[in-house]
């Protein structure tokens, strides 16, 4: 039997102590999920023990009742089990499934299960979410739900693309929804918050929350905190201005707006003179995480615009390429920390800030850990922002020299200009959305590299709406770069592993992990890959035949643990036989 | 005399909101025909809910298409187009003008040209809305502008592109036809429970089928012992009996008056 949890780690026994029997919807669910526990256990296969902290609820919410009626409790689970509530999972940002049926033993044997074809865009990006054996997908801005055994659709929101739009917005890509209650949340290509009935699929409401600039869009999935639907939104490479907002969640009424580019007599506005604050950047297109106990929401940012010439912006250029923390009841900012002050190479700071708690250096703590674009990997102390830790994890990197005691990075001194600098990593980044993921039962750190660089150029550009706000014309790789995906221990503070990616295609997959110690990913040879997260040994592979651009979750019905993943223009799911 | 209300309708700002398959209520017979002819002609390349297939695009959610005038659209399926699709004079001009006049029942809206833009409204909107939230009960299954039920169709915008007599039919003689995700059925499991609701999918392997309380029940087809089709939907057929002319009349004068609304929450360019 393997174990890879930590010696001393709680072991997961499941009881019927563990379910919540007064829950009449839920009990019988439970019940026959408890026993294709004990039937796994029977067979000899491995049930590994998995780090509950203590006085985490860790009663298996193993809801197949296809009954819609998500509440706080359930998207205060952590780890999660059958549901997969929202874009990360739990609100750690960990991408981590506490479910144990699929084991190193058996993944081997992991076979597909069914397709599903939205036949709209390509490639999704999204990350399904499941609720009560209910999967909610969106494809551009259409969403589905589907029946997550079989991917038949159980109903179907259309809504036409927005035209007119540019860059990413214009690519119509969309990460996926937010839930809560019997309400359907998700972001439009153009920036409206639509609040549907997720039992049928129609529109209760919409609002459209970026106005005033026709390059504003969105891609990301919306995040439910407490009674409010927290949105963000793109163009930030196309001159818009920054902000987070926050919506209630029954009426659409807006409760705060954060405007990440601050306006003239702001703290931060000296980077932004005349109206130059107005096109800053520093959008917020990826879903933030939410710690309850310090009722704080962290959201990164992204880069400041343009991009590659920083002459019209001195400074620090807050608050972009930052890591903020929000009261999520008020927007207002507790702190920020900046991982690219006044950044000249696309280095967005939106990668998902996994909330952990753990021993650093011996020591008790409440961090939030993110692998930046800008090629450093952080650790932080998520009450208050201090820098615990950094490290760069390329080897090419060449923009700074290292990090001061703060975290702050020691410029080299490279201004892109007409000719161009080499830059490392390239503007594309040392690593992007693609998900990170946490094991808390190993302490493991995993995600997603790239080693390249770029010649970056820069032409003093202006802005227009309707047009990038791009401050080159060519970015040149002219190498090739290498893809890795990456174990970094918590406790010893370095990479366990790091495994080299082949394969034709530069992917855009991210990592999860699971209770029995599995990695799953989409590779760079348009593979589905089980890895072993102790060793990065692959286990199973299922070649996908398109391109990952998306990160893969895990959830349960009827007793059965599923992976699923969406792949260039379709969603895979995944089961043992 | 009959209040009138301008239908404040701009074919280059129509998109289609919230459509389901099951908002098939009252279609003629030449609509009927038209869902034949396009499951023959159409689907094939548009997909079987003109949501798109991969050699073609969707015929609702496309933005151009409600700027086009009738002659345009027939033209289209006549003549074909230099995007690659074929021609279909092939199949008559009878059987083009009944594809045509099913999808736009289908997706709610008029082209744009032949939009009528004044309405005649029979009753009291007002009174309706009181009937259609109150005594006739439409509410707990249709959703009406966001406020209403979720198990029956969208009625926002039906009324968008029906005349008073299409939705007094619709109402007093339902199920003409029955669009299948409105079915309702009876299905016996291997247990010998029954489970009465409506038909959200099915196929030769599982059944989805939703319950009035919204839950959703999946089902192994080999797991079910018996599948009572019942050939109607969840609207009552009492509709003639249990509301005066009057009443009915205010009904359809606010799904009217509702239809032809613009929405608040609606984009205008953005």
């Amino acid at each position: 039997m393997t174990r890879l949890a930590r010696p001393g780690a709680p072991q997961h026994k499941p009881s019927a102590s563990h379910v919540c029997l007064g829950c009449a919807l839920r009990s019988l669910a439970a019940l026959c999920f408890l026993l294709a526990f004990h039937a796994a256990t029977a067979f000899g296969q491995a049930v590994n023990g998995s780090a509950h902290s203590p006085g985490v609820d860790t009663r298996p919410s193993t809801d197949s009742s296809g009954v819609i009626n998500i509440q706080q409790q359930d998207l205060l689970q952590k780890p999660v089990f059958a549901n997969w509530p929202s874009y990360n999972g739990d609100y750690t940002g960990a991408r981590y499934s506490a479910l144990q049926q699929i084991t190193p033993a058996n993944a081997p044997r992991l076979a597909a299960q069914w397709v599903f074809h939205p036949h709209t865009v390509s490639p999704l990006e999204v990350t399904p979410v499941v609720v009560a054996g209910i999967m909610f997908v969106t494809s551009a801005n259409d969403a589905f739900a589907l029946d997550a055994k079989t991917g038949n659709v159980l109903w179907h929101h259309v809504r036409a693309i927005s035209p007119g739009l540019i860059d990413d917005p214009g690519q119509h890509r969309n990460r996926g929804v937010a839930i809560l209650g019997t309400r359907l949340y998700m972001e439009t290509d153009n920036a409206h918050l639509l609040c549907l009935d997720a039992r049928s699929g129609h529109l209760l409401w919409e609002v459209a929350y970026a106005t005033g600039n026709k390059n504003y869009g969105a891609t990301s999935a919306p995040l439910i905190v407490k009674d409010k639907v927290v949105v963000g939104i793109s163009g930030g490479d196309d001159g818009v201005r920054g902000f987070l907002a926050a919506f209630d969640a029954a009426t659409g009424e807006e409760k705060w707006r954060f405007w990440t580019i601050p306006a003239p007599g702001e703290k931060g506005n000296e980077s932004w003179p005349g109206d130059t604050y107005l096109h800053g950047g520093g959008s917020t297109w990826m879903p933030g995480t939410y710690d309850p106990d310090l009722n704080t929401l962290y959201w990164g940012t992204g880069n400041p615009a343009p991009d590659y010439d920083g002459r019209l912006r001195p400074g620090d250029d807050l608050y972009t390429s930052c890591l903020l923390a929000l009261d999520p009841d008020t927007g207002t900012l507790k702190w920020y920390f900046q991982f690219s002050p006044h950044d000249l190479y696309d280095y967005d700071a939106v990668q998902t800030p996994v909330l952990v708690d753990a021993s650093l250096q011996g020591q008790p703590r409440k961090l939030a850990v993110t692998a930046n674009r800008n090629g450093f990997l952080y650790i932080l102390d998520r009450a208050t922002g201090k820098f615990l830790f950094g490290k760069s994890f390329i080897d090419s990197q060449n923009w700074a020299t290292g990090l001061d005691e703060n975290g702050r990075p020691i410029s080299a001194g490279l201004i892109p200009d007409e000719k161009g600098v080499r830059v490392c990593p390239a503007n594309g980044g040392a690593t992007n959305w693609y998900s990170p993921s946490y094991n808390p039962a190993t302490h493991m750190f995993y995600f997603r590299s790239f080693e390249a660089c770029a010649l970056i150029q820069s032409n003093a550009p202006s802005f227009a709406e309707g047009r990038a706000y791009y401050a080159s014309g060519i970015q040149t790789a002219g190498e090739n770069g290498k893809a890795y995906i990456n174990a970094f221990s918590l406790d010893t503070l370095d990479f366990a592993w790091r495994s080299l990616q082949f394969g034709r295609n530069k992917g855009w997959g991210g990592v999860m992990s699971t209770a029995t110690g599995l990695i799953a990913f989409g590779d760079d040879g348009l593979n589905f890959v089980i890895a072993e997260g102790r060793t990065g040994r692959p286990l199973w592979h299922f070649h996908l035949g398109q391109l990952v651009h998306a990160s893969p979750m895990s959830y349960a019905v009827d007793g059965r643990q599923y992976f699923a993943i969406a792949a260039g223009s379709d969603i895979f799911s995944f089961a043992l036989p | 005399m009959a209040p009138r209300i301008s239908a404040l309708l701009l074919g280059s700002t129509l998109l289609v909101f919230g459509f389901a398959a099951r908002d098939l209520h009252a279609q003629g017979d030449e609509a009927r025909q038209g869902a034949q002819r396009f499951i023959e002609y159409c689907a094939g390349c548009h997909g079987a809910d003109a949501q798109g297939g991969d050699k073609a695009p969707p015929l609702l959610s496309t933005s151009s298409i409600p700027r086009l005038s009738d002659a345009e659209l027939f033209r289209i399926v006549h003549d074909g187009t230099n995007g690659g699709m074929p021609p279909f004079a092939q199949i008559g001009d009878a059987n083009i003008r009944a594809i045509l006049q099913f999808l736009k029942n289908l997706a709610g809206y008029t082209s744009a040209k032949s939009v009528s833009t004044d309405v005649a409204v029979p009753g009291d909107p007002d009174s309706g809305r009181a009937l259609y939230f109150g005594k006739a009960r439409c509410s707990q299954c249709h959703l009406m502008q966001g406020k209403g039920g979720f198990i029956a169709g969208n009625l926002t915008n039906y009324a968008r592109n029906r005349t008073a007599d299409d939705i007094v039919k619709a109402i007093t003689t339902p199920d003409t036809p029955l669009a299948p995700a409105s079915q309702v059925v009876i299905l016996t499991t291997g247990s010998g429970q029954k489970l009465t609701g409506v038909l959200r999918n099915e196929d030769n392997f599982s059944l989805e089928l939703q319950t009035e309380d919204g839950r959703f029940h999946f089902l192994d087809r080999s797991a079910v012992t018996d599948v009572h089709y019942t050939e109607r939907s969840l609207m009552p057929r009492d509709y003639a009996a249990k509301l005066s002319p009057k009443e009915l009349a205010d009904l359809v004068s606010f799904l009217l008056v509702s239809g032809r609304t613009p929405q608040p929450e609606k984009p205008a360019a953005r």
